[in-house]
């Protein structure tokens, strides 16, 4: 019984947040993230600007990713977003409708951020790592970089390591 | 003579109507135009894998909302009381960033809602957003041009249908006949907002500035027979929010000073100059939790007039009211919504026996008051395109147009209902 408990929880996959690989913060808090998401902290910590994707809002990814990394519901981000965009107060995230829509937007943003579900990642990695790495030349990593990175960094885009 | 140059006066005052309905057709059209092309471009957009940079630059966000409405007892919406299709908004929106530091944004509005504000387009806003100061914890923006009240829980988004809780608001706060003064101002607006990780988030904001008043809303807010010209001296608020850190709570309070003056027509007119000055205060509360969400306002106004009726006539006035709405997730895609509101326009006349008596019967007692009973349910179909359906039961007349010099021939009646359903798409 526990051993099906176990294999259920597993097929939840984990999720990911991730950044255009120049973005120099690799670890950030939640509050940092919930910030980001919430449009409260605009810039990254070299002061470059910070560009949010996001998925729409129906969609299950982004809903366990309002819950579960931000702690707050899909439909107060809605309502943040929503006062920002048609009030004219700032500018809201950007929202693309697939995860692949999504590593594309993160990989030719400088300064993006997004999510996706870790085996999209994974799958990115593997399969489509030497097409979209030649499609984006010019972003690759200086090789110290990614020598001292080598935990965080999985390929094309950062991967976030995010602590409470 | 003097009946030439009325006719002369006559003539021009026809010329300029037609050139405003003419300008107010041509925004319209131009509106729905750019819609229909955003729209087609938007959906080209989705397919097209391009360059995210520039999209983030200059981003274009609209709405298109149609609904129906029925009122009864009331000239809420119309005066015949049949069922009615004044209930269309539609926007769209502008934002482009030229730099770190400056940032455009402007949006065009244009809105049928049949007795409760001019028909037609406006520019909603048209301002200058300068990022004068941005850290990890702070962020300081000064906002000059056509900005949005944003003092309110649902001032900025009351136009936005998606954005705000119900299909009407809450008219002793959000009253579609003062719609087009208390939405927004000219002049000048600041944020300041500060988040931290031990006492949750701070924003303050205050704004100084003055809306322009039509005639069409002179005779909305005094009275028909209102000839002269009413102009606001002055609009300033201020507002603070609070958000303790990861709470479900957020809490908000807000201060508005502003004066209107009004210039009697030479010739003809009934009403005298006339200075009014209106004063409100209001306390907010939000709580946000995975199915249930509650938020209320409590305010208190003050409204004084010198003159209008009589060159010596003095009134002060000091009304009160609160509103409490609750909304129910029943599925992540269907919500549920109840509100009650209750509010006088003089406290010391809750129940309006003093006005009837003061105004000689002309005015019926439940003019001094308003207060609504509202069910509503909403279903989101897709990320972008939800339907809205909800039923007021209202009591009272206190917030109909016009206000001022009431209308109590159509209005006859305490008891009033009304239902709507609307839907609405954005992007």
């Amino acid at each position: 019984m526990l051993l099906l408990w176990f294999f259920v929880t597993c097929q939840v996959s984990a999720i990911e947040v991730i950044t255009h690989p120049h973005v120099i913060d690799n670890n950030l808090t939640k509050s940092q993230l919930r910030r980001i998401y919430t449009m409260r902290q605009l810039r990254w910590s070299d002061n470059s600007a910070i560009t949010v994707f996001v998925l729409p809002s129906q969609h299950s990814l982004h809903q366990r990713f309002a819950k579960e990394q931000l702690q707050i519901f899909p439909y107060q981000l809605n309502r943040i977003w929503h006062k920002l965009t048609y009030s004219g107060l700032g500018v809201a995230p950007t929202v693309v409708e697939s995860e692949q829509a999504l590593i594309a937007a993160v990989i030719n943003t400088p300064g993006a951020i997004g999510y996706l579900e870790d085996m999209t990642l994974a799958q990115v990695n593997s399969n489509k790592n030497k097409a979209v790495t030649s499609e984006i030349a010019g972003v690759e990593q200086a090789p110290v970089m990614e020598k001292k990175q080598q935990e965080r960094v999985k390929g094309v885009v950062n991967v976030v390591t995010i602590k409470d | 003579m003097l009946s030439q140059l009325k006719t002369d006066i006559l003539a021009v005052t026809s010329n300029v109507n037609s050139l405003l309905a003419a300008m107010s057709y041509f925004f319209t059209s131009l509106l729905l135009a750019t819609l229909v092309v955003v729209l087609s471009v938007n959906s080209l957009h989705a397919t097209e894998n391009e360059s995210f940079t520039s999209t983030q630059q200059f981003q274009l966000h609209g709405f298109l909302s149609q609904g129906v409405i029925d009122v009864n007892g009331s000239d809420f919406v119309n005066d015949d009381g049949e069922l009615s299709t004044e209930l269309t908004e539609l926007g769209l929106n502008a934002s482009y960033q030229f730099n770190d530091k400056f940032r455009f944004a402007a949006q065009l509005v244009y809105l049928d809602g049949g007795n409760r504000y001019a028909q037609g387009a406006r520019l909603d806003y048209a301002l200058i957003d300068w990022s004068a100061y941005n850290n990890e914890n702070w962020q300081a923006n000064i906002y000059l041009g056509r900005f949005k009240n944003n003092h309110w829980l649902y001032s900025s988004s009351r136009d936005v249908p998606f954005a705000r809780p119900s299909i009407i608001l809450p008219q002793s706060v959000y009253f579609d006949g003062f719609r087009d003064i208390a939405v927004g101002s000219d002049g000048i607006a600041a944020k300041i907002s500060h988040s931290t990780d031990d006492y949750g988030n701070f924003d303050w904001q205050i704004s100084y500035g003055a809306s322009p008043i039509s005639k069409e809303q002179t005779k909305n807010i005094l009275s028909e027979y209102a000839l002269g010209d009413a102009k606001q001296d002055y609009d300033s608020q201020t507002s603070l929010y609070w958000q303790p850190d990861f709470s479900s709570w957020r809490f908000g309070i807000s201060l508005l000073d502003a004066g209107f003056s009004y210039q009697g027509a030479d010739n003809g007119d009934r009403f005298y100059d006339a200075q009014f000055n209106f004063q409100f205060y209001t306390f907010n509360a939000l709580f946000e939790a995975e199915i249930w969400e509650f938020s209320g306002e409590i305010y208190q106004q003050r409204f004084t007039i010198d003159g209008f009726y009589h060159p010596s006539f003095k009134i002060d006035n000091i009304g009160q009211g609160f509103y409490l709405q609750s909304r129910y997730k029943l599925t992540p895609r269907l919500t549920l919504l109840a509100r009650y509101e209750d509010f006088y326009l003089n406290k010391d006349d809750k129940d309006g026996e003093k006005l009837e008596q003061e105004s000689g019967g002309l005015i019926p007692y439940y003019f001094g008051f308003h207060k609504d009973v509202t069910l509503g349910i909403n279903f989101d179909v897709t990320s972008n395109f939800s339907a809205r359906m909800e039923y007021h039961w209202v009591k009272g007349a206190g917030r109909l147009t016009p206000v001022v010099a009431p209308n109590p021939n159509i209005n006859n009646s305490e008891d009033w209902q009304m239902w709507a359903v609307q839907l609405m798409y954005w992007f």
